[in-house]
C-alpha cells in the first residue's frame, strides 16, 4: 500500500516548487498566489510507494474559497498518512495560522520552513525545537528554490507516516480555559461520529458554527442545542462571536510562540526591507501605472524595435536560418571592395535594369525588402543595359563561410529529386512557407516570454494584480479578475480556466468575457509581424496593443457592470505580495522554454496541416482543376473568401485574402500570419514582408490603416476556437457562451472599423456611409460606458 | 507525376494527417508555461495547463 503525503501551506509559499523537486514533475510554478486550484499527485523520487499530493495554497481550513474547499475536503476525507506543511520562513507568523489548524487534524506533520536562505541572509533566527514542541510536529528548514532540505522533510514525513506518530499523541491546545471547556463538551457529543485523531479539529469547527461540518456530521437537534449553550456561554464571557474568539486566540497563541521562537536581526527590526522600499515606488498611487506601462514598453522595445535584439534575431531567422542562408559571424570578407549585401543590391539593380530595358521602359526601380516601397529609381539606357548584363549573381560562399538556410535546403533537395512544380509549390509555398512564417517569429516570442518570466519570478507580476485591483475597484471590478488576465498573456485557454477561482458567478462570467482581450502569445506573433512589416519605425505600436487590451477590459467591465446581469459589488481581493528576489536562471529558462516549445509544437501540429489544406484550396477550383498562381482568383479559397469579404469591407480589407486570413486565424491566432504569407506569395517580392506590403496595397489606398485595422480586428475579436470551446464550457450555458463570443466580435469589429474609417477620413479621405456608421458605433459604445447604472446595478 | 513527386506529395499528406490526428487526440498545445502539451480539459492531472 502506498503512503500518501499532502503538501499544504499558504499561497505562494513554494509548495509547487517543492513538489516539482520531490517528484521530478514539471508543474507550472507561478510567483503569485493561487496557481494551484486542484490537487496534483506525483511519486516521490526513489520511493515508488510514496505519493506526494500538492494541494492548493490556503490561509486557513475555512470553507470560503474554492481552494480552501478542495484542500479541506482532501485533508479531512482522504486522511493522508502525513502532511508536509510548507511555511514561508520570511513570513512565519502569518503562515502559522494554518499550521495550528493542520496540527489539530491529528495527522503526522512535518513543518518545512521554506526560504531559509533568505531568513539566514536577513540575519533572523528561528527556534525550530520550540515550534516543534508547541505544535507537536517535526520542523525542518528548507529552501525549495535552491533544492535544499526538501528531501529531508519528505523523508521525515515518510518516517512519521510509517510510525503513525501524531495519531497517538496529543494535539496542541491553543485556546483559553472556557473555550477548551466548550470544545471538550463538543468532543464528547461527537464521539464515534468522526475519526478519533481528528475529533478536536471537528469540535473546533463546530464551535465556529461551520455549517458544512455540522450538516455533514448529522448532529441531532438535542446535541446541537446542548453544544449551542456551551458556545453561547463562551461568547458571553469573552464578549465576541465564536469564530472571532477562535481566530483571535489562535493569533495570540502564535504571537506568544513567535516572541519566544523568532529572533529578528537588530538591523531588520529598525529598517524597511528592500521589498518594502521597492514597493514604495512600484505600487505608488501615482507611479504604479506608468511604471507598469514602461515595463511593457521596455519588453516590446527589446522585442520589436528597429535594430533591437528581437528584430535582429527575427531577420536572421526569417532570411537566414529558415530562408536562403547566412554567413557565419567573423568569417565574412569583401570581394572587389564590396561586401555580400552590396553585391546583392548591385545584382538586384542590374536585374531591374535588364527587365526594364527589355520591357521598353525608360526607368527601373528596386523596392525596399522590408517595406516593399520603392527604394531607388533611375534612368535606363542601352549602356546601362549592357553594363547590367555583365553583372554576375554573387556567390555567397565567396564572401565567407555560407550556411544554407532550411528553406534553401528544402528547395535544393526538391530540385535535385526532380519533383514537379506543383508538388514543389506545395512544399515550398504551402507547408514550409506557412510554417516558416510562424517559426520566423520565435525570437520575438522568446524575448516576450523571457521578459514576462522575469517579471513574474522576481515578484513584480503579483504587484501588477495589486495595482490593477486599485484601478479596477473604481469601476466595480476586482483585482481577482486581473490574475486570469496575467495568465492570459501566455494563453487565453488557461486564462478562461483561471476565472474559476472567482466565487461570484457574475464576476466570473465577466472575467471570462474580458480575459482574452489581453493579447496572448499567439497574438504576439500578429503584433510582431505587423510591427515588423508596417510599423518598423513605430515600435510603440506593439505595447499600444497591450494598453488597448487593458483599456477594453476596463471600459468593457464598466459597461457590463451597468447591466443587471453583471451588477454587484466587486469580490474582495486578498493577496499576499511575495518578497522580491532575483529569479534563478533555471527558473526563467524553464518558464520561457516551455512556452516557446509549445509555440513551435503548435507550428508543427496545427499551422502545418492548416497551411497544406489552405494551399490545396488556394491552388484548385471547385472542379479540382489546378488553377495555379495566375488563376488564383478562381480557386476555392478565393471563391469562399469572396462570399464573406463584404463583411470586412468597412474594415479596409474586404478582399478574399483578408477574409481568408481572418477566418483561418480562428484555428490558431498565428495562422493569420501564415495565411497572409501564403496568399501574398504570388507577389514575387524579395521577402514575405514585401509581399504582404504589396498585398495590403491592393486592399486599400491607405494600406497602413488597413494593416492597423486588420491587426486590431484579429487581436480583439473572439480568441482561437480552442479558447472559444473552453469559454462555452466554463460559462456553463450556450446562451452565455454565445453572449461572450458576440460581445468580443462586436468589440473587435467596432474598434477596427473606427480606426480604419475615421483614420481614413482624418487622412483626407471622403466621408462615407461607413464613416458615419463608425462614428455612431463609437457614440453607442461611449453611451454604454457612461450611462447611469440600472437600478439593480446601483 | 513522377515517382519523386508522388513520394514527396504522399509524405506531406501523411505528415499533415498525423499532425491533425495527434492534435485531435492530445489537444492543442498552449503557451501558458506548463510543460503539458495538451489543453485544459484533456489534461487530467494538471487540470488546465498552469494548474488551474
Amino acid at each position: 500500500m502506498s503512503i500518501k503525503i499532502a503538501l499544504a501551506g499558504n499561497p505562494n509559499s513554494g509548495k509547487t516548487t517543492l513538489f516539482n523537486a520531490l517528484t521530478g514533475s514539471d508543474q507550472y510554478v507561478g510567483n503569485w498566489p493561487g496557481v494551484t486550484v486542484e490537487k496534483k499527485d506525483g511519486i516521490l523520487q526513489g520511493r515508488k510507494d510514496v505519493v506526494i499530493q500538492d494541494l492548493p495554497g490556503i490561509y486557513s481550513l475555512s470553507p470560503y474559497s474554492l481552494e480552501e474547499k478542495v484542500s479541506r475536503r482532501f485533508l479531512v476525507e482522504e486522511n493522508p498518512d502525513a502532511i508536509i506543511n510548507i511555511v514561508d520562513g520570511t513570513n512565519i507568523e502569518r503562515n502559522l495560522y494554518l499550521s495550528t489548524q493542520l496540527a489539530e487534524l491529528g495527522i503526522p506533520m512535518v513543518m518545512a520552513v521554506n526560504m531559509m536562505d533568505v531568513v539566514r541572509k536577513n540575519g533572523d533566527k528561528i527556534d525550530f525545537a520550540r515550534i516543534a514542541k508547541a505544535l507537536n510536529c517535526e520542523v525542518v528548514g528548507i529552501s525549495a528554490v535552491k533544492n535544499e532540505g526538501g528531501r529531508d522533510a519528505a523523508m521525515k514525513a515518510v518516517e512519521l507516516a510509517e510510525k503513525g506518530a501524531a495519531r497517538k499523541s496529543e494535539v496542541p491546545h491553543v485556546f483559553s480555559g472556557s473555550v477548551e471547556h466548550a470544545i471538550a463538551h463538543i468532543e464528547e457529543s461527537i464521539q464515534g461520529k468522526v475519526r478519533k485523531s481528528a475529533i478536536r479539529w471537528y469540535a473546533i469547527k463546530i464551535f465556529e458554527r461551520d455549517r458544512e461540518i455540522i450538516s455533514d456530521l448529522g448532529i441531532g437537534v438535542g446535541d446541537l442545542k446542548h453544544i449551542e449553550e456551551h458556545i453561547r456561554d463562551c461568547e458571553r464571557e469573552l464578549d465576541d462571536d465564536a469564530e472571532s474568539i477562535i481566530t483571535s486566540q489562535r493569533y495570540e497563541f502564535i504571537k506568544n510562540l513567535m516572541d519566544k521562537s523568532l529572533t529578528k536581526s537588530e538591523k531588520r527590526r529598525n529598517k524597511a526591507t528592500l521589498s518594502d522600499r521597492i514597493d514604495k515606488i512600484v505600487t505608488n498611487r501615482i507611479l504604479a501605472l506608468p511604471i507598469f506601462i514602461l515595463s511593457l514598453c521596455a519588453m516590446w522595445w527589446i522585442a520589436v524595435a528597429e535594430g533591437g535584439p528581437g528584430t535582429v534575431l527575427t531577420d536572421w531567422a526569417n532570411d537566414g536560418f529558415l530562408g536562403d542562408g547566412w554567413h557565419l559571424p567573423f568569417t565574412t570578407h569583401e570581394v572587389d571592395g564590396r561586401d555580400y549585401g552590396t553585391a546583392c543590391e548591385d545584382y538586384a539593380k542590374a536585374e531591374a535594369t535588364i527587365k526594364a530595358w527589355e520591357a521598353g521602359e525608360k526607368t527601373a526601380s528596386v523596392e525596399d525588402e522590408e517595406t516593399g516601397e520603392t527604394a531607388e529609381e533611375w534612368q535606363v539606357d542601352e549602356a546601362a543595359y549592357n553594363a547590367a548584363k555583365a553583372v554576375e549573381e554573387p556567390d555567397p560562399s565567396a564572401y565567407g563561410v555560407w550556411v544554407p538556410g532550411i528553406g534553401a535546403l528544402i528547395g535544393g533537395a526538391l530540385e535535385k529529386m526532380g519533383v514537379n512544380d506543383t508538388v514543389a509549390s506545395l512544399v515550398n509555398d504551402g507547408a514550409w512557407g506557412g510554417v516558416s512564417t510562424v517559426l520566423g517569429f520565435v525570437p520575438v516570442i522568446f524575448v516576450v516570454f523571457l521578459f514576462l518570466s522575469f517579471l513574474e519570478d522576481c515578484g513584480y507580476m503579483a504587484r501588477v494584480a495589486f495595482i490593477m485591483d486599485r484601478l479596477f475597484r473604481k469601476f466595480g471590478l476586482s483585482g481577482k479578475s486581473f490574475i486570469p488576465m496575467i495568465v492570459g498573456k501566455g494563453c487565453g485557454v488557461p486564462a478562461v480556466m483561471a476565472a474559476r477561482t472567482i466565487e461570484n458567478k457574475r464576476d466570473q462570467r465577466m472575467t471570462i468575457i474580458l480575459a482574452t482581450f489581453i493579447p496572448c502569445g499567439a497574438k504576439t506573433v500578429i503584433i510582431a509581424m505587423f510591427a515588423a512589416v508596417f510599423f518598423r519605425e513605430m515600435w510603440y505600436v506593439a505595447p499600444l496593443m497591450d494598453v488597448i487590451g487593458i483599456a477594453i477590459i476596463v471600459l468593457g467591465g464598466i459597461a457590463l457592470k451597468k447591466s443587471s446581469a453583471f451588477a454587484g459589488d466587486p469580490a474582495p481581493f486578498v493577496m499576499e505580495l511575495p518578497a522580491y528576489h532575483m529569479p534563478t536562471l533555471s527558473g526563467i529558462w524553464h518558464h520561457t522554454w516551455n512556452r516557446v516549445k509549445a509555440y513551435m509544437l503548435k507550428a508543427g501540429m496545427i499551422i502545418f496541416p492548416a497551411c497544406v489544406f489552405l494551399w490545396f484550396i488556394m491552388n484548385y477550383d471547385f472542379h479540382f482543376n489546378l488553377v495555379g498562381a495566375d488563376g488564383i482568383d478562381r480557386s476555392m479559397l478565393a471563391t469562399m473568401g469572396g462570399w464573406i469579404a463584404w463583411f470586412f469591407a468597412p474594415l479596409g480589407f474586404g478582399t478574399w485574402q483578408g477574409a481568408a486570413a481572418s477566418v483561418s486565424a480562428e484555428i490558431a491566432k498565428e495562422q493569420a500570419t501564415a495565411t497572409l504569407g501564403l496568399v501574398a506569395a504570388g507577389f514575387d517580392g524579395a521577402t514575405t514582408a514585401s509581399n504582404i506590403t504589396a498585398l495590403f496595397g491592393t486592399f486599400s489606398d491607405y494600406p497602413k490603416l488597413a494593416a492597423m485595422s486588420f491587426m486590431l480586428f484579429n487581436l480583439f475579436i473572439p480568441p482561437c476556437m480552442v479558447a472559444i470551446a473552453v469559454t462555452f464550457r466554463e460559462m456553463g450555458s450556450k446562451a452565455w457562451g454565445w453572449f461572450a463570443v458576440g460581445f468580443q466580435l462586436l468589440v473587435g469589429y467596432v474598434l477596427a472599423m473606427s480606426v480604419y474609417q475615421i483614420g481614413m477620413f482624418c487622412a483626407g479621405g471622403s466621408f462615407g456611409v461607413w464613416t458615419a456608421v463608425a462614428i455612431l458605433a463609437d457614440i453607442a459604445a461611449a453611451w454604454f460606458v457612461l450611462r447611469p447604472a440600472r437600478k439593480e446595478a446601483r | 507525376m513522377n515517382a519523386a513527386s508522388a513520394t514527396v506529395f504522399a509524405a506531406v499528406l501523411a505528415l499533415a494527417a498525423f499532425a491533425v490526428w495527434r492534435t485531435l487526440k492530445k489537444g492543442a498545445p498552449c503557451e501558458c508555461g506548463c510543460s503539458r502539451k495538451t489543453c485544459p480539459g484533456k489534461c487530467p492531472s494538471c487540470t488546465g495547463c498552469n494548474g488551474r
